[in-house]
């Protein structure tokens, strides 16, 4: 119960006005109904039950899972039982009489995503039922005001047939409500195939892919939560959900070199994807945006637990200054300094003052292009 | 730090003022420091941890926060982690340790290691009995029936090694054969693998305490009559040579005196040293001033540093029968049914002792999952076991057949083998002499180490400790020590003690519980089909017969 609290509190850097999910009266097949949402921009995450979102969600937005993910059959709705509601997360959890669990997320789970994005995680083509009639119902309120989808297949799914078909009603229900929105294809669990065919299988799945999403256009990737696919695939996504990157790179550019920094990182707020960086000269280590996401997502996470929340770190030793603070409202910045002798409070003053430079680069593009503004 | 020294003192000065504003821009907090000292340089030439561990390891870390230690969801699975080799724990302040290859499939012996140490363990003290247990048998049905019964013990090895894979629902790497056992029988299944593996520890140790005093009384007497210039040859049955051949029981059945050979009407100092000398009434006790000591030691790895000399006691027993044949040259008439005066038929209705002796000689269930454990290629156990099994069989075939056939049958009688070859060589004889100071001094470094091992697993499972204290170790130990002087005293007949052992023990561990583990993993499986079926319970039944027969004869 402390957790779900502080994650509240942690939740509270991110959202400005807090939501409760209100609960109208029940309507429609089984009796729920989604409040209006036609305000929010949304990220689906949808796949087949299994193909491991709620893994992938977790470590990309460092959620704590509270409870056993794994999906454990069908449940009828004559057997529902209980109701529970983890409303740090928005999750809706159904059990039934036997201790089977569905967790659904429904609207404001309050992640908030490169702004004013909000994650919503379904399963799709699942075999009970009840699911396939919720989604049937409420498609419509599900595909409305999508700027992403992001489907998830698992490499190892024997069902390759119903995969693409669920795919492709899922693809028919975002022509009709949200023709604009980028798809990504994820494939999954690449880490149970082995390692020499690994390229060959994801090349054979992108192919069909990009053949059964005509006309939309997809882009596809591989990935598996034990190595930096993973990572690498969502900071691809977010690096093309930012429509002036490469004006973002150039003023990075410039900030570094008036600074006098070895590396200078943006990083998304809420996800530590890696948004733009820049570097000065060839560093050795390839997986080092990773390992520093990991690294301060777990640390917020301790933080997390003590009811605090992360702000600023500075790193120190003889051979370099590592500083990593909030830049602006939807991202983090770490400046990296080989000169250990500038003091970190003039690289402090620096940091301040570019953010202000670069809030106003946000607000300059203009609301309909640019996703990080409020 | 040591960098300071470099700031000119204006840039002391920058520093410290702008050090001030830090404080007052910075919320007050104290920094984590780590003293100099323990920071390892980052621009060593030597990188430590690869880019692709590190990254691993940061990520692995990050996942564990993630769930509850009960979710098995973001749990590193096995193909992700890398080998145990490769993995070192890292102490904070810069040194790192390797782990030890703990786990299955990575371990660091070759084949031909594999094998050797099959066939090391393998050879015991039985090898002494082959020849009279080829005797018992006949020749013919001799050499046959040993070769059926390493035929049959090594399918059943085969089946112990295979069972645990059959196992899928839990984590079977740490286990022997009798937590197999365990699982499939419950704790009945525990406590008689126990008493199984006991009987045949505590068969094994008395066969040595008997085996033992033989050895040292031998010596013994070598080295007296040696000083004094003694040749006691002559009262007993031998052939007559330079290096006779014996036959101790037929003497023995003529003088009542068990133990004392020759005696000299007129010769005190011999008849004491006769009366405290005896291979039955007196050395089996002096051994226990030796022994009994060494048995309380808390761990014995001190002995199993002599292992070596088992290997060594094994190929001087070859040479020495080698030796002896060329020296004797062969005696074989084949008589098919009925026994001559100096010969025994080739078929004998008395082989089940045979059989007996050959359940321990190819004794290894209880171990050799741990023995296959360090093979670096696992997917040759099963080849490598074979080739073990074909090398003791050949070693067995060899000795014995080599001793039989060599036996001087026309002087004496085939019948006169004795359970111990060694025996049929008098105390004089200068090569069995070296044969028996090795035989006693690995025996001797053995001995501790099987007590240890029963001790381990009876205290181990009766009080959970296995030294609870000095008292209970000792008793055990009073207990064992003392039947094998019983043993000694009254019935130092090995072949007898082996075959008893060796088919009560085997009849668990050869015979019952392989098969039936492996009938019941096909029959959940629901795989077990009819020839299978009776094929083992055929086993079974041989196992059975193999005890009760043992009683017959």
């Amino acid at each position: 119960m402390e957790e779900s609290d502080s994650e509240k509190k942690m939740e509270k850097e991110n959202v400005g006005s807090r939501m409760d999910p209100p609960i109208g009266e029940p309507e429609g097949s089984l009796g729920w109904v989604l409040p209006n949402t036609a305000m929010k921009k949304k990220v689906l995450l949808m796949g087949k039950s299994g193909s491991g979102k709620t893994s992938m969600r977790s470590i990309i937005f460092a959620n704590y899972i509270a409870r056993d993910t794994r999906r454990l059959g069908a449940t009828i709705l004559d057997r529902l039982h209980s109701l529970q509601i983890n409303s740090s997360l928005s999750t809706y959890s159904l059990v039934d009489s036997v201790g089977n669990t569905k967790t659904f997320d429904v609207e404001h789970s309050h992640v908030r995503f490169l702004g004013n994005l909000v994650l919503n995680l379904w399963d799709c083509g699942g075999q009970d039922t009840f699911m396939e009639n919720y989604f049937t119902s409420q498609r419509d309120n599900i595909f409305r005001n999508v700027e992403v989808l992001i489907y998830v297949f698992d490499v190892e799914s024997r069902e390759l047939e119903k995969d693409m078909h669920y795919y492709q009603s899922c693809l028919e229900a975002i022509l009709q409500n949200s023709p604009d929105a980028k798809i990504f294809c994820l494939v999954h669990k690449m880490d149970l195939v082995q390692e020499d065919q690994r390229d060959l299988i994801f090349k054979e799945r992108e192919e069909d892919l990009r053949r059964l999403s005509r006309p939309l256009e997809c882009s596809c990737f591989r990935t598996s939560i034990w190595d930096e696919t993973l990572y690498k695939a969502w900071s691809s996504i977010v690096y093309q959900l930012i429509p002036n990157v490469q004006q973002l790179e150039m003023n990075l550019r410039n900030f570094a070199e008036i600074i006098e920094a070895d590396e200078v990182l943006l990083f998304e707020r809420a996800t530590f994807l890696v948004i733009s960086h820049y570097q000065c000269k060839e560093q050795r280590d390839a997986h080092r945006f990773e390992k520093i996401s990991n690294i301060i997502k777990q640390f917020k996470l301790s933080c997390s637990k003590l009811a605090a929340s992360f702000q600023s770190m500075e790193v120190r030793n003889s051979n370099f200054a590592a500083f990593i603070d909030i830049f602006t409202s939807n991202t983090y910045v770490m400046v990296v300094m080989s000169d250990p002798s500038i003091p970190s409070a003039a690289t402090l003053i620096n940091i301040r003052n570019a953010r202000k430079h670069f809030e106003k680069l946000e607000r300059v593009d203009g609301p309909k292009q640019c996703l990080l503004m409020r | 730090m040591e960098d300071k020294k470099l700031f000119s003192s204006m840039a002391d000065i920058q520093n410290f003022c702008l050090n001030v504003l830090c404080q007052v821009y910075i919320p007050f907090s104290r920094p984590f420091y780590i003293e100099p000292t323990n920071i390892v340089n980052v621009n060593d030439v030597i990188q430590r941890v690869s880019d692709h561990a590190s990254a691993m390891n940061k990520r692995i870390h990050y996942y564990s926060r993630l769930t509850a230690p009960a979710d098995k969801a973001l749990i590193a699975p096995d193909h992700v982690v890398p080998a145990p080799e490769e993995c070192y724990v890292y102490s904070p302040l810069g040194s790192a340790y390797k782990l030890q290859s703990y786990t299955e499939g990575y371990g660091k012996n070759t084949s031909l290691v594999t094998i050797f140490m099959i066939w090391n363990t393998m050879m015991g003290t039985s090898i002494l009995s082959i020849p009279w247990g080829i005797k018992q048998a006949g020749f013919t049905t001799g050499m046959i029936v040993i070769i059926l019964m390493g035929l049959l013990t090594l399918y059943c090895c085969y089946r112990v090694v295979k069972s645990r894979a059959m196992i899928s629902s839990v984590d079977t790497t740490t286990w022997e054969y009798p937590d197999v056992c365990r699982y499939y029988f419950g704790s009945f299944g525990q406590w008689s693998s126990l008493l199984f593996s006991l009987v045949s520890l505590i068969g094994a140790m008395i066969v040595y305490w008997v085996l033992m005093s033989n050895f040292l009384f031998n010596t013994g007497k070598f080295i007296f009559n040696f000083i004094h210039h003694i040749n006691d040859t002559d009262a007993v049955p031998g052939t007559n040579d330079s290096n006779p051949v014996i036959c101790p029981s037929a003497s023995s059945s003529n003088h009542p005196d068990n133990g004392s050979m020759i005696f000299y009407a007129n010769d005190t100092g011999l008849q004491q040293f006769e009366k405290w000398w005896n291979k039955s009434k007196t050395v089996p006790f002096y051994l226990i001033g030796l022994l009994l000591p060494l048995l309380n030691f808390k761990s014995p790895s001190f002995f199993s540093k002599f292992n070596i000399l088992g290997t060594v006691s094994v190929l001087y027993l070859i040479f020495l029968v080698t030796f002896k044949a060329f020296h004797l040259g062969f005696h074989l008439e084949f008589h098919w049914f009925l026994p001559t005066e100096f010969f025994v038929p080739e078929i004998r209705f008395q082989f089940p002792q045979l059989t007996g002796v050959l359940t321990l000689a190819f004794f290894i269930h209880n171990c050799i999952i741990t023995l296959l454990k360090n093979n670096k290629n696992q997917e040759n156990n099963v080849r490598d076991l074979s080739i073990a099994y074909m090398l003791v069989t050949l070693t067995y075939l060899y000795i014995g057949v080599l001793v039989f056939a060599s036996f001087p049958s026309p002087p004496l009688s085939k019948d006169c083998i004795e359970q111990n070859f060694l025996d049929n060589f008098p105390s004089s004889d200068i090569l069995s002499f070296i044969a028996r100071i090795f035989l006693l001094f690995q025996m001797m470094t053995v001995y501790p180490l099987l007590g240890y091992l029963a001790r381990v697993q009876l205290l181990g499972h009766i009080f959970g400790d296995i030294y609870p204290s000095i008292f209970h170790v000792l008793i055990l130990n009073l207990v064992i020590v003392g039947a094998g002087v019983i043993m000694a005293c009254f019935y130092p007949n090995i072949g007898g003690i082996i075959r008893y052992s060796g088919a009560a023990c085997g009849l668990a561990f050869v015979f019952i519980y392989p098969s039936l583990i492996y009938m019941i993993s096909l029959y959940q499986e629901e795989r077990l089909t009819w020839p299978k079926f009776i094929f083992h319970v055929f086993i079974i039944i041989l196992g059975l017969a193999n005890l009760v027969v043992q009683f017959f004869m």
